[in-house]
Protein backbone atom coordinates (compact mmCIF):
# COMPACT_ATOMS: atom_id res chain seq x y z
CA UNK A 1 0.00 0.00 0.00
CA UNK A 2 1.17 3.43 -0.84
CA UNK A 3 1.37 6.03 1.86
CA UNK A 4 2.88 9.34 0.32
CA UNK A 5 2.07 10.25 -3.28
CA UNK A 6 3.71 13.21 -5.04
CA UNK A 7 2.29 14.85 -7.89
CA UNK A 8 4.19 17.56 -9.93
CA UNK A 9 1.57 19.99 -11.75
CA UNK A 10 -1.79 21.11 -10.27
CA UNK A 11 -3.48 21.60 -13.45
CA UNK A 12 -7.05 19.73 -14.10
CA UNK A 13 -5.43 16.34 -14.16
CA UNK A 14 -2.75 16.78 -11.74
CA UNK A 15 -5.20 18.46 -8.81
CA UNK A 16 -7.83 15.68 -9.85
CA UNK A 17 -5.07 12.81 -9.06
CA UNK A 18 -4.29 14.45 -5.89
CA UNK A 19 -8.12 14.58 -5.05
CA UNK A 20 -8.85 11.25 -5.85
CA UNK A 21 -5.35 9.70 -4.21
CA UNK A 22 -6.44 12.26 -0.94
CA UNK A 23 -10.29 10.08 -1.05
CA UNK A 24 -8.35 6.53 -0.41
CA UNK A 25 -6.34 8.29 2.13
CA UNK A 26 -3.01 8.54 0.82
CA UNK A 27 -0.50 11.87 1.57
CA UNK A 28 -0.51 13.71 -1.39
CA UNK A 29 2.07 16.29 -1.70
CA UNK A 30 0.86 18.47 -4.73
CA UNK A 31 3.90 20.23 -6.26
CA UNK A 32 3.46 23.51 -8.75
CA UNK A 33 6.04 25.61 -9.68
CA UNK A 34 3.31 28.28 -9.69
CA UNK A 35 1.98 29.08 -6.50
CA UNK A 36 -1.07 30.52 -7.70
CA UNK A 37 -1.78 27.67 -9.93
CA UNK A 38 -1.49 25.58 -7.01
CA UNK A 39 -3.94 27.61 -4.91
CA UNK A 40 -6.37 27.41 -7.48
CA UNK A 41 -6.25 23.55 -7.75
CA UNK A 42 -7.09 23.43 -3.82
CA UNK A 43 -10.06 25.62 -4.41
CA UNK A 44 -10.89 23.72 -7.73
CA UNK A 45 -10.73 20.25 -5.38
CA UNK A 46 -12.47 22.09 -2.76
CA UNK A 47 -15.57 22.74 -4.78
CA UNK A 48 -14.90 19.37 -6.53
CA UNK A 49 -15.52 17.63 -3.18
CA UNK A 50 -18.38 19.96 -2.25
CA UNK A 51 -20.25 18.68 -5.21
CA UNK A 52 -19.32 15.26 -3.72
CA UNK A 53 -21.41 16.01 -0.73
CA UNK A 54 -24.21 17.18 -2.59
CA UNK A 55 -24.49 14.66 -4.76
CA UNK A 56 -24.78 12.02 -1.91
CA UNK A 57 -21.51 10.45 -3.30
CA UNK A 58 -19.24 11.99 0.18
CA UNK A 59 -19.39 12.62 3.66
CA UNK A 60 -18.51 15.69 5.26
CA UNK A 61 -16.07 13.67 7.03
CA UNK A 62 -14.38 11.98 4.17
CA UNK A 63 -14.08 15.49 2.87
CA UNK A 64 -12.61 17.32 5.86
CA UNK A 65 -9.90 14.37 5.65
CA UNK A 66 -9.17 14.17 2.29
CA UNK A 67 -8.72 17.87 2.29
CA UNK A 68 -6.04 17.65 5.25
CA UNK A 69 -4.05 14.64 3.28
CA UNK A 70 -3.47 16.96 0.41
CA UNK A 71 -0.06 18.74 0.94
CA UNK A 72 0.79 21.92 -1.09
CA UNK A 73 4.33 22.25 -1.87
CA UNK A 74 6.53 24.75 -4.12
CA UNK A 75 9.83 23.31 -4.07
CA UNK A 76 10.24 19.35 -5.98
CA UNK A 77 12.84 18.48 -2.64
CA UNK A 78 9.59 18.25 -0.23
CA UNK A 79 8.64 15.27 -2.30
CA UNK A 80 11.40 13.09 -0.87
CA UNK A 81 9.17 10.83 1.04
CA UNK A 82 6.90 9.83 -1.94
CA UNK A 83 6.72 6.53 -2.91
CA UNK A 84 5.10 7.36 -6.18
CA UNK A 85 5.56 10.52 -7.77
CA UNK A 86 3.01 11.08 -10.97
CA UNK A 87 4.03 14.35 -13.10
CA UNK A 88 1.45 15.42 -14.86
CA UNK A 89 2.92 18.76 -16.48
CA UNK A 90 3.03 20.53 -20.32
CA UNK A 91 3.17 17.77 -22.97
CA UNK A 92 7.11 17.88 -23.91
CA UNK A 93 9.77 15.75 -23.84
CA UNK A 94 12.63 17.92 -23.60
CA UNK A 95 10.65 19.40 -20.15
CA UNK A 96 9.56 15.82 -18.85
CA UNK A 97 13.13 14.45 -19.38
CA UNK A 98 14.74 17.43 -17.09
CA UNK A 99 11.94 17.29 -14.71
CA UNK A 100 12.56 13.40 -14.33
CA UNK A 101 16.50 13.90 -13.79
CA UNK A 102 15.25 16.11 -10.61
CA UNK A 103 12.62 14.27 -9.28
CA UNK A 104 15.11 11.14 -9.53
CA UNK A 105 17.83 13.30 -7.74
CA UNK A 106 15.20 14.23 -5.19
CA UNK A 107 13.23 11.05 -4.11
CA UNK A 108 14.88 7.72 -3.00
CA UNK A 109 16.21 5.21 -5.29
CA UNK A 110 13.19 2.86 -5.49
CA UNK A 111 10.57 5.46 -6.18
CA UNK A 112 8.46 5.17 -8.70
CA UNK A 113 8.11 8.11 -11.55
CA UNK A 114 5.30 7.91 -13.44
CA UNK A 115 3.85 10.26 -16.59
CA UNK A 116 0.41 10.88 -17.00
CA UNK A 117 1.46 11.53 -20.78
CA UNK A 118 -1.15 10.07 -23.34
CA UNK A 119 1.54 11.34 -26.31
CA UNK A 120 4.89 11.17 -25.47
CA UNK A 121 7.27 7.67 -25.69
CA UNK A 122 7.81 6.34 -21.85
CA UNK A 123 10.62 4.83 -23.04
CA UNK A 124 12.09 8.16 -24.14
CA UNK A 125 11.51 9.87 -21.06
CA UNK A 126 12.81 6.77 -18.75
CA UNK A 127 16.01 7.46 -21.34
CA UNK A 128 16.84 10.24 -19.39
CA UNK A 129 17.44 8.80 -15.75
CA UNK A 130 20.11 6.67 -14.23
CA UNK A 131 17.05 3.71 -13.08
CA UNK A 132 14.61 3.78 -16.20
CA UNK A 133 13.58 0.66 -14.29
CA UNK A 134 11.60 2.74 -11.92
CA UNK A 135 9.68 4.53 -14.75
CA UNK A 136 6.57 4.01 -16.23
CA UNK A 137 3.29 5.76 -17.77
CA UNK A 138 -0.31 6.35 -15.78
CA UNK A 139 -2.57 7.04 -18.43
CA UNK A 140 -6.10 8.56 -16.84
CA UNK A 141 -8.89 7.94 -19.45
CA UNK A 142 -11.03 10.78 -19.13
CA UNK A 143 -10.51 13.42 -16.31
CA UNK A 144 -8.68 11.11 -12.88
CA UNK A 145 -12.13 11.67 -10.93
CA UNK A 146 -14.04 10.01 -13.24
CA UNK A 147 -12.00 7.87 -14.95
CA UNK A 148 -12.66 4.05 -14.44
CA UNK A 149 -9.73 2.67 -16.06
CA UNK A 150 -5.79 3.72 -15.73
CA UNK A 151 -3.25 2.31 -18.83
CA UNK A 152 -0.15 1.47 -17.19
CA UNK A 153 2.58 2.05 -19.38
CA UNK A 154 5.63 0.03 -19.80
CA UNK A 155 8.24 1.17 -21.25
CA UNK A 156 11.41 -0.55 -22.46
CA UNK A 157 13.07 -0.35 -19.82
CA UNK A 158 10.82 -0.54 -16.88
CA UNK A 159 11.25 -3.89 -14.18
CA UNK A 160 8.07 -6.27 -13.91
CA UNK A 161 8.37 -4.93 -10.31
CA UNK A 162 7.31 -1.26 -10.71
CA UNK A 163 4.59 -2.20 -13.54
CA UNK A 164 2.96 -4.83 -10.33
CA UNK A 165 3.13 -1.93 -7.49
CA UNK A 166 1.84 0.30 -10.36
CA UNK A 167 -1.14 -1.77 -10.71
CA UNK A 168 -1.58 -2.25 -6.87
CA UNK A 169 -1.64 2.00 -6.64
CA UNK A 170 -4.43 2.11 -9.45
CA UNK A 171 -6.47 -0.92 -6.90
CA UNK A 172 -5.51 1.54 -4.34
CA UNK A 173 -7.42 4.24 -5.93
CA UNK A 174 -10.23 2.35 -7.05
CA UNK A 175 -10.05 2.16 -10.51
CA UNK A 176 -8.96 -0.69 -12.82
CA UNK A 177 -5.40 -1.02 -14.44
CA UNK A 178 -4.45 -2.46 -17.78
CA UNK A 179 -0.87 -3.21 -18.94
CA UNK A 180 0.09 -1.85 -22.14
CA UNK A 181 3.46 -1.58 -23.71
CA UNK A 182 4.82 1.60 -24.94
CA UNK A 183 2.95 2.43 -28.20
CA UNK A 184 1.60 4.97 -30.23
CA UNK A 185 -1.54 5.59 -28.33
CA UNK A 186 -1.42 2.96 -26.07
CA UNK A 187 -4.48 0.71 -25.93
CA UNK A 188 -7.30 3.05 -26.18
CA UNK A 189 -6.59 6.34 -28.22
CA UNK A 190 -5.12 3.19 -30.71
CA UNK A 191 -8.46 1.47 -30.71
CA UNK A 192 -10.77 4.54 -31.22
CA UNK A 193 -9.06 5.29 -34.41
CA UNK A 194 -11.35 3.36 -36.50
CA UNK A 195 -14.17 4.73 -34.43
CA UNK A 196 -13.48 8.46 -35.50
CA UNK A 197 -11.33 7.84 -38.13
CA UNK A 198 -13.85 5.54 -40.38
CA UNK A 199 -16.64 7.47 -39.11
CA UNK A 200 -15.31 10.48 -40.49
CA UNK A 201 -14.46 9.03 -43.77
CA UNK A 202 -18.42 7.36 -44.20
CA UNK A 203 -19.45 10.75 -43.40
CA UNK A 204 -17.03 12.65 -45.67
CA UNK A 205 -18.19 10.03 -48.45
CA UNK A 206 -21.60 11.10 -47.80
CA UNK A 207 -23.14 7.53 -47.12
CA UNK A 208 -24.64 9.00 -44.30
CA UNK A 209 -24.62 12.04 -42.15
CA UNK A 210 -23.35 12.49 -38.50
CA UNK A 211 -26.85 11.37 -36.92
CA UNK A 212 -27.45 8.59 -38.62
CA UNK A 213 -23.67 7.16 -37.45
CA UNK A 214 -24.10 8.08 -34.59
CA UNK A 215 -27.72 6.68 -33.86
CA UNK A 216 -26.17 3.46 -35.49
CA UNK A 217 -23.72 3.17 -33.61
CA UNK A 218 -25.63 3.34 -30.16
CA UNK A 219 -29.06 1.60 -31.50
CA UNK A 220 -27.43 -1.21 -33.61
CA UNK A 221 -24.29 -1.33 -31.93
CA UNK A 222 -24.75 -0.53 -28.37
CA UNK A 223 -21.84 2.10 -27.63
CA UNK A 224 -22.74 4.86 -24.86
CA UNK A 225 -21.81 7.51 -27.69
CA UNK A 226 -21.62 7.49 -31.53
CA UNK A 227 -18.55 8.76 -32.86
CA UNK A 228 -19.55 12.23 -33.39
CA UNK A 229 -21.21 13.16 -29.92
CA UNK A 230 -17.65 11.13 -28.30
CA UNK A 231 -15.49 13.84 -30.23
CA UNK A 232 -17.84 17.01 -29.38
CA UNK A 233 -17.19 15.86 -26.02
CA UNK A 234 -13.22 14.70 -25.83
CA UNK A 235 -12.66 18.09 -28.04
CA UNK A 236 -12.20 17.96 -31.16
CA UNK A 237 -8.23 19.56 -31.96
CA UNK A 238 -7.55 16.70 -28.99
CA UNK A 239 -8.59 14.34 -31.39
CA UNK A 240 -6.73 15.90 -34.08
CA UNK A 241 -3.80 15.85 -31.95
CA UNK A 242 -3.61 12.57 -30.94
CA UNK A 243 -4.41 11.08 -34.25
CA UNK A 244 -1.65 13.37 -35.77
CA UNK A 245 0.83 12.37 -33.41
CA UNK A 246 0.22 8.55 -33.76
CA UNK A 247 0.23 9.01 -37.46
CA UNK A 248 3.80 10.81 -36.64
CA UNK A 249 4.88 8.16 -34.38
CA UNK A 250 4.09 5.33 -36.50
CA UNK A 251 5.86 6.90 -39.64
CA UNK A 252 2.86 7.49 -41.50
CA UNK A 253 0.58 4.22 -41.02
CA UNK A 254 -2.58 4.62 -43.18
CA UNK A 255 -4.94 3.71 -40.07
CA UNK A 256 -4.50 6.57 -38.07
CA UNK A 257 -4.11 9.46 -40.87
CA UNK A 258 -6.43 12.06 -39.91
CA UNK A 259 -9.13 13.41 -42.17
CA UNK A 260 -9.64 16.71 -43.65
CA UNK A 261 -12.81 17.10 -42.31
CA UNK A 262 -11.45 17.06 -38.57
CA UNK A 263 -8.91 19.88 -39.66
CA UNK A 264 -11.28 22.34 -41.41
CA UNK A 265 -13.17 22.08 -38.62
CA UNK A 266 -10.57 22.69 -35.80
CA UNK A 267 -9.47 25.94 -37.71
CA UNK A 268 -13.05 27.12 -37.75
CA UNK A 269 -12.99 26.81 -34.08
CA UNK A 270 -15.65 24.18 -33.76
CA UNK A 271 -13.93 22.24 -31.46
CA UNK A 272 -17.22 20.39 -29.85
CA UNK A 273 -18.79 21.15 -26.17
CA UNK A 274 -16.35 23.44 -24.95
CA UNK A 275 -16.55 25.90 -27.73
CA UNK A 276 -20.28 25.53 -28.00
CA UNK A 277 -20.45 23.54 -31.37
CA UNK A 278 -19.10 20.92 -33.41
CA UNK A 279 -20.62 18.19 -35.02
CA UNK A 280 -23.52 19.30 -32.97
CA UNK A 281 -24.59 22.65 -31.81
CA UNK A 282 -24.24 22.92 -28.03
CA UNK A 283 -27.03 25.36 -26.91
CA UNK A 284 -25.75 26.21 -22.96
CA UNK A 285 -22.75 27.72 -24.68
CA UNK A 286 -24.68 30.23 -26.56
CA UNK B 1 -51.83 12.90 -73.76
CA UNK B 2 -54.64 10.10 -72.26
CA UNK B 3 -53.65 7.74 -75.20
CA UNK B 4 -49.98 7.92 -74.08
CA UNK B 5 -50.26 7.75 -70.57
CA UNK B 6 -52.53 4.45 -71.16
CA UNK B 7 -49.46 2.99 -73.23
CA UNK B 8 -47.04 3.59 -70.44
CA UNK B 9 -48.96 1.68 -68.15
CA UNK B 10 -49.56 -1.54 -70.02
CA UNK B 11 -45.57 -1.48 -70.45
CA UNK B 12 -45.22 -1.19 -66.73
CA UNK B 13 -43.87 -4.17 -65.39
CA UNK B 14 -46.02 -4.57 -61.44
CA UNK B 15 -43.88 -2.79 -59.04
CA UNK B 16 -41.87 -4.83 -56.91
CA UNK B 17 -43.36 -4.71 -53.10
CA UNK B 18 -46.86 -5.11 -54.62
CA UNK B 19 -47.15 -9.00 -53.20
CA UNK B 20 -46.46 -8.00 -49.41
CA UNK B 21 -48.69 -5.44 -49.50
CA UNK B 22 -51.79 -7.11 -51.13
CA UNK B 23 -51.04 -10.30 -48.86
CA UNK B 24 -53.44 -11.14 -45.78
CA UNK B 25 -51.90 -10.19 -42.55
CA UNK B 26 -51.21 -13.89 -40.90
CA UNK B 27 -51.13 -15.58 -44.15
CA UNK B 28 -47.74 -13.65 -45.64
CA UNK B 29 -44.92 -16.19 -46.72
CA UNK B 30 -41.01 -14.71 -46.04
CA UNK B 31 -38.82 -16.62 -47.46
CA UNK B 32 -34.68 -16.43 -46.04
CA UNK B 33 -31.55 -17.57 -46.75
CA UNK B 34 -28.47 -17.18 -45.98
CA UNK B 35 -25.48 -17.28 -42.84
CA UNK B 36 -26.25 -19.24 -40.00
CA UNK B 37 -26.86 -17.33 -36.90
CA UNK B 38 -28.42 -14.12 -38.85
CA UNK B 39 -30.71 -16.71 -40.84
CA UNK B 40 -31.62 -17.86 -37.24
CA UNK B 41 -32.13 -14.66 -36.06
CA UNK B 42 -34.17 -13.47 -38.76
CA UNK B 43 -36.43 -17.03 -39.06
CA UNK B 44 -37.46 -16.66 -35.33
CA UNK B 45 -38.35 -12.46 -35.43
CA UNK B 46 -40.21 -12.66 -38.31
CA UNK B 47 -42.39 -15.88 -37.34
CA UNK B 48 -42.82 -14.42 -33.91
CA UNK B 49 -44.17 -11.40 -35.60
CA UNK B 50 -46.87 -13.44 -37.24
CA UNK B 51 -45.11 -14.46 -40.99
CA UNK B 52 -44.95 -18.07 -42.67
CA UNK B 53 -41.13 -18.37 -42.58
CA UNK B 54 -39.82 -20.89 -44.97
CA UNK B 55 -36.19 -20.74 -44.83
CA UNK B 56 -32.61 -22.50 -45.73
CA UNK B 57 -29.10 -22.07 -44.56
CA UNK B 58 -26.34 -21.90 -47.38
CA UNK B 59 -24.44 -24.35 -44.50
CA UNK B 60 -26.15 -26.03 -41.94
CA UNK B 61 -24.81 -24.42 -38.29
CA UNK B 62 -23.29 -27.36 -36.50
CA UNK B 63 -25.92 -27.56 -33.99
CA UNK B 64 -29.29 -26.76 -36.08
CA UNK B 65 -31.70 -24.49 -33.56
CA UNK B 66 -35.10 -25.81 -33.15
CA UNK B 67 -37.93 -23.04 -33.69
CA UNK B 68 -40.83 -23.35 -31.38
CA UNK B 69 -43.48 -22.19 -34.32
CA UNK B 70 -46.07 -23.59 -36.41
CA UNK B 71 -45.16 -21.04 -38.86
CA UNK B 72 -41.59 -22.08 -39.35
CA UNK B 73 -40.55 -24.48 -42.36
CA UNK B 74 -37.14 -25.24 -43.46
CA UNK B 75 -37.10 -26.15 -46.97
CA UNK B 76 -34.52 -25.96 -50.20
CA UNK B 77 -37.45 -25.10 -52.46
CA UNK B 78 -38.06 -21.51 -52.51
CA UNK B 79 -41.91 -21.12 -51.92
CA UNK B 80 -43.40 -19.26 -55.64
CA UNK B 81 -46.07 -17.55 -53.02
CA UNK B 82 -43.10 -15.79 -51.00
CA UNK B 83 -44.29 -12.10 -50.80
CA UNK B 84 -41.41 -11.08 -49.22
CA UNK B 85 -37.36 -12.45 -49.91
CA UNK B 86 -34.49 -12.02 -47.55
CA UNK B 87 -30.97 -13.03 -48.74
CA UNK B 88 -28.63 -12.40 -46.07
CA UNK B 89 -25.51 -14.22 -47.01
CA UNK B 90 -21.56 -12.17 -46.40
CA UNK B 91 -19.36 -14.50 -46.91
CA UNK B 92 -19.41 -16.49 -49.72
CA UNK B 93 -20.68 -14.21 -52.51
CA UNK B 94 -20.87 -16.94 -55.57
CA UNK B 95 -23.47 -19.12 -53.41
CA UNK B 96 -25.22 -15.13 -53.11
CA UNK B 97 -25.34 -14.57 -56.25
CA UNK B 98 -26.85 -17.89 -57.10
CA UNK B 99 -29.06 -17.78 -54.48
CA UNK B 100 -30.34 -14.44 -55.83
CA UNK B 101 -30.06 -15.52 -59.55
CA UNK B 102 -32.92 -18.54 -58.30
CA UNK B 103 -34.96 -16.34 -56.51
CA UNK B 104 -34.92 -13.75 -59.30
CA UNK B 105 -35.90 -16.53 -61.57
CA UNK B 106 -38.66 -18.07 -58.93
CA UNK B 107 -40.42 -15.49 -57.28
CA UNK B 108 -42.81 -13.14 -59.11
CA UNK B 109 -41.91 -9.90 -59.75
CA UNK B 110 -44.40 -8.23 -57.22
CA UNK B 111 -41.95 -9.53 -55.01
CA UNK B 112 -39.71 -7.46 -53.36
CA UNK B 113 -35.89 -8.75 -52.20
CA UNK B 114 -34.16 -7.40 -49.42
CA UNK B 115 -30.38 -8.73 -49.81
CA UNK B 116 -27.46 -7.95 -47.18
CA UNK B 117 -25.04 -5.17 -49.01
CA UNK B 118 -22.16 -5.38 -46.29
CA UNK B 119 -19.82 -6.85 -48.47
CA UNK B 120 -21.01 -6.34 -52.06
CA UNK B 121 -23.25 -3.44 -52.38
CA UNK B 122 -26.65 -3.90 -53.54
CA UNK B 123 -26.39 -1.72 -56.98
CA UNK B 124 -23.89 -4.70 -58.40
CA UNK B 125 -26.60 -7.49 -56.74
CA UNK B 126 -29.62 -6.01 -58.52
CA UNK B 127 -26.83 -6.27 -62.05
CA UNK B 128 -26.98 -9.98 -61.88
CA UNK B 129 -30.76 -10.37 -62.19
CA UNK B 130 -33.45 -9.52 -64.54
CA UNK B 131 -36.02 -7.80 -62.19
CA UNK B 132 -33.24 -5.25 -61.00
CA UNK B 133 -35.35 -3.15 -59.52
CA UNK B 134 -36.80 -5.43 -56.86
CA UNK B 135 -33.70 -5.87 -54.41
CA UNK B 136 -32.80 -3.71 -51.66
CA UNK B 137 -29.56 -3.64 -49.64
CA UNK B 138 -30.02 -4.19 -46.09
CA UNK B 139 -27.19 -4.45 -43.27
CA UNK B 140 -27.25 -8.11 -41.80
CA UNK B 141 -24.25 -8.77 -39.83
CA UNK B 142 -24.87 -10.60 -36.39
CA UNK B 143 -24.26 -8.48 -33.13
CA UNK B 144 -25.38 -8.17 -29.92
CA UNK B 145 -28.81 -9.45 -29.15
CA UNK B 146 -31.90 -7.90 -30.49
CA UNK B 147 -30.96 -5.42 -33.34
CA UNK B 148 -33.38 -2.22 -32.92
CA UNK B 149 -32.34 -0.76 -36.21
CA UNK B 150 -31.35 -1.69 -39.37
CA UNK B 151 -29.67 0.39 -42.48
CA UNK B 152 -30.94 -0.01 -45.39
CA UNK B 153 -28.97 0.61 -48.66
CA UNK B 154 -31.72 1.80 -52.12
CA UNK B 155 -29.20 0.47 -55.10
CA UNK B 156 -29.45 2.93 -58.12
CA UNK B 157 -32.58 0.96 -59.76
CA UNK B 158 -34.59 1.05 -56.90
CA UNK B 159 -38.20 2.47 -57.05
CA UNK B 160 -38.86 4.50 -54.37
CA UNK B 161 -42.56 2.32 -53.64
CA UNK B 162 -40.23 -0.50 -53.12
CA UNK B 163 -37.95 1.31 -51.18
CA UNK B 164 -41.01 1.98 -49.10
CA UNK B 165 -42.00 -1.53 -48.49
CA UNK B 166 -38.75 -2.96 -47.35
CA UNK B 167 -38.88 -0.14 -44.61
CA UNK B 168 -42.03 -1.08 -43.74
CA UNK B 169 -41.71 -4.73 -43.59
CA UNK B 170 -38.31 -4.12 -41.23
CA UNK B 171 -40.68 -1.39 -38.99
CA UNK B 172 -42.71 -4.24 -38.79
CA UNK B 173 -40.52 -6.74 -37.20
CA UNK B 174 -40.03 -4.09 -34.39
CA UNK B 175 -36.62 -1.86 -35.97
CA UNK B 176 -36.14 1.31 -36.58
CA UNK B 177 -34.68 2.83 -39.87
CA UNK B 178 -31.39 4.52 -41.13
CA UNK B 179 -31.72 4.95 -45.12
CA UNK B 180 -27.85 5.35 -45.75
CA UNK B 181 -25.86 5.46 -49.44
CA UNK B 182 -25.23 1.75 -51.13
CA UNK B 183 -21.32 1.28 -50.42
CA UNK B 184 -19.51 -1.59 -49.30
CA UNK B 185 -19.05 -2.07 -45.28
CA UNK B 186 -21.96 0.26 -44.85
CA UNK B 187 -21.98 2.14 -41.64
CA UNK B 188 -22.12 -0.13 -38.59
CA UNK B 189 -20.07 -3.33 -40.32
CA UNK B 190 -17.14 -0.74 -41.31
CA UNK B 191 -16.49 1.13 -37.79
CA UNK B 192 -16.84 -2.15 -35.95
CA UNK B 193 -14.69 -4.46 -38.40
CA UNK B 194 -12.09 -1.42 -38.34
CA UNK B 195 -11.95 -1.66 -34.12
CA UNK B 196 -11.38 -5.75 -34.43
CA UNK B 197 -8.97 -5.12 -37.32
CA UNK B 198 -7.24 -2.62 -34.76
CA UNK B 199 -7.54 -4.90 -31.93
CA UNK B 200 -6.07 -7.70 -34.11
CA UNK B 201 -2.88 -5.49 -35.23
CA UNK B 202 -2.57 -4.80 -31.36
CA UNK B 203 -3.21 -8.54 -30.36
CA UNK B 204 -0.02 -9.34 -33.39
CA UNK B 205 2.07 -6.42 -31.87
CA UNK B 206 1.62 -7.73 -28.22
CA UNK B 207 1.38 -4.35 -26.82
CA UNK B 208 -0.91 -6.27 -24.73
CA UNK B 209 -3.68 -9.08 -23.59
CA UNK B 210 -6.58 -9.76 -25.27
CA UNK B 211 -7.96 -9.30 -21.71
CA UNK B 212 -6.99 -5.99 -21.27
CA UNK B 213 -7.68 -5.15 -24.81
CA UNK B 214 -11.07 -5.60 -24.07
CA UNK B 215 -11.42 -4.09 -20.63
CA UNK B 216 -9.93 -0.65 -22.04
CA UNK B 217 -12.58 -0.24 -24.77
CA UNK B 218 -15.20 -1.11 -22.42
CA UNK B 219 -14.13 1.27 -19.70
CA UNK B 220 -12.72 3.61 -21.88
CA UNK B 221 -14.41 4.00 -25.04
CA UNK B 222 -17.70 2.80 -24.33
CA UNK B 223 -18.01 -0.17 -25.69
CA UNK B 224 -21.08 -2.44 -25.08
CA UNK B 225 -18.10 -5.75 -25.49
CA UNK B 226 -14.93 -5.96 -25.96
CA UNK B 227 -13.70 -6.21 -29.57
CA UNK B 228 -12.07 -9.44 -29.23
CA UNK B 229 -15.59 -10.93 -27.27
CA UNK B 230 -17.26 -9.40 -30.21
CA UNK B 231 -15.59 -10.91 -33.20
CA UNK B 232 -16.23 -14.21 -31.52
CA UNK B 233 -19.66 -13.32 -31.03
CA UNK B 234 -20.24 -12.72 -34.69
CA UNK B 235 -18.06 -14.83 -36.36
CA UNK B 236 -14.13 -13.99 -37.45
CA UNK B 237 -15.12 -15.48 -41.48
CA UNK B 238 -17.85 -12.38 -41.24
CA UNK B 239 -15.40 -9.91 -39.64
CA UNK B 240 -13.03 -10.53 -42.53
CA UNK B 241 -15.28 -10.90 -45.45
CA UNK B 242 -15.92 -7.30 -44.22
CA UNK B 243 -13.03 -6.13 -43.91
CA UNK B 244 -11.41 -7.95 -47.33
CA UNK B 245 -14.36 -6.49 -48.99
CA UNK B 246 -13.27 -3.05 -48.11
CA UNK B 247 -9.75 -3.48 -48.92
CA UNK B 248 -10.74 -4.94 -52.10
CA UNK B 249 -13.59 -2.29 -52.57
CA UNK B 250 -11.32 1.03 -51.34
CA UNK B 251 -7.70 -0.28 -52.61
CA UNK B 252 -6.39 1.49 -49.93
CA UNK B 253 -3.62 0.42 -46.96
CA UNK B 254 -5.72 1.58 -44.54
CA UNK B 255 -7.97 -1.41 -44.91
CA UNK B 256 -5.41 -4.31 -45.38
CA UNK B 257 -6.81 -7.37 -42.58
CA UNK B 258 -4.12 -7.67 -39.88
CA UNK B 259 -2.37 -11.30 -40.84
CA UNK B 260 -3.75 -12.71 -37.33
CA UNK B 261 -6.83 -11.87 -38.41
CA UNK B 262 -6.94 -13.51 -41.67
CA UNK B 263 -5.03 -16.81 -40.04
CA UNK B 264 -7.67 -17.32 -37.71
CA UNK B 265 -10.87 -16.61 -39.91
CA UNK B 266 -9.43 -19.06 -42.06
CA UNK B 267 -8.23 -21.28 -39.70
CA UNK B 268 -11.82 -21.74 -37.86
CA UNK B 269 -10.05 -20.62 -34.25
CA UNK B 270 -12.14 -18.37 -32.41
CA UNK B 271 -10.83 -15.54 -30.13
CA UNK B 272 -11.16 -16.94 -27.62
CA UNK B 273 -8.94 -19.81 -28.37
CA UNK B 274 -6.13 -16.90 -28.69
CA UNK B 275 -6.99 -15.29 -25.11
CA UNK B 276 -7.00 -18.95 -23.38
CA UNK B 277 -3.22 -19.06 -25.73
CA UNK B 278 -1.92 -15.92 -24.27
CA UNK B 279 -2.75 -16.56 -20.26
CA UNK B 280 -1.24 -20.18 -20.78
CA UNK B 281 1.81 -18.17 -21.94
CA UNK B 282 1.79 -15.83 -18.96
CA UNK B 283 1.35 -18.45 -16.36
CA UNK B 284 4.62 -20.11 -17.78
Amino acid sequence: MIKHLGVVGAGTMGAGIAQVAALAGIEVSLYDINGTVLRQALERIKTALKLGIEKGELTENQTTEALAHIHPRTRLGELNHSEIVVEAVIEELRIKKDLFKHLEADTKSTTILASTTSSISITAIASATRHPENVVGFHFLNSPTSARLVEIVQARQTSPESVQRSIDFTTQLQKTAVLVQDSPGFIVNRMVQPFYGEALRILGERVADAGQIDRILRVLGGFDLGPFESMDAVGLDLCLSVTQSMHAQTFGEPRYRPHPIQKQMVDSGMLGQKSGSGFYKHHEHE
Amino acid sequence: MKRTRTIQKKKQTPRPGRAIEKSKPGRTTVYIIGDGPIVAEYVSLCSSHGFSTVFDFNTPPETVPSFDSMLVRKSAQIPRDAAFALELTNVDLERKRRNIEMLDKVLPATTAIASSSVTITATEQASWIRHKSRLVGCCALPTLGQQLLIEIAPTVFSPAGTVQVVQRFFQSLGKEIELVQDRVGMVFPRILCGIINEAAFALQDEIASPRDIDTAMKLGAGCPVGPIEWADRIGLAQVYAVLAALHNDLGEDRYRVAPLLKQMAVSGTWWHRALALSEERQSL
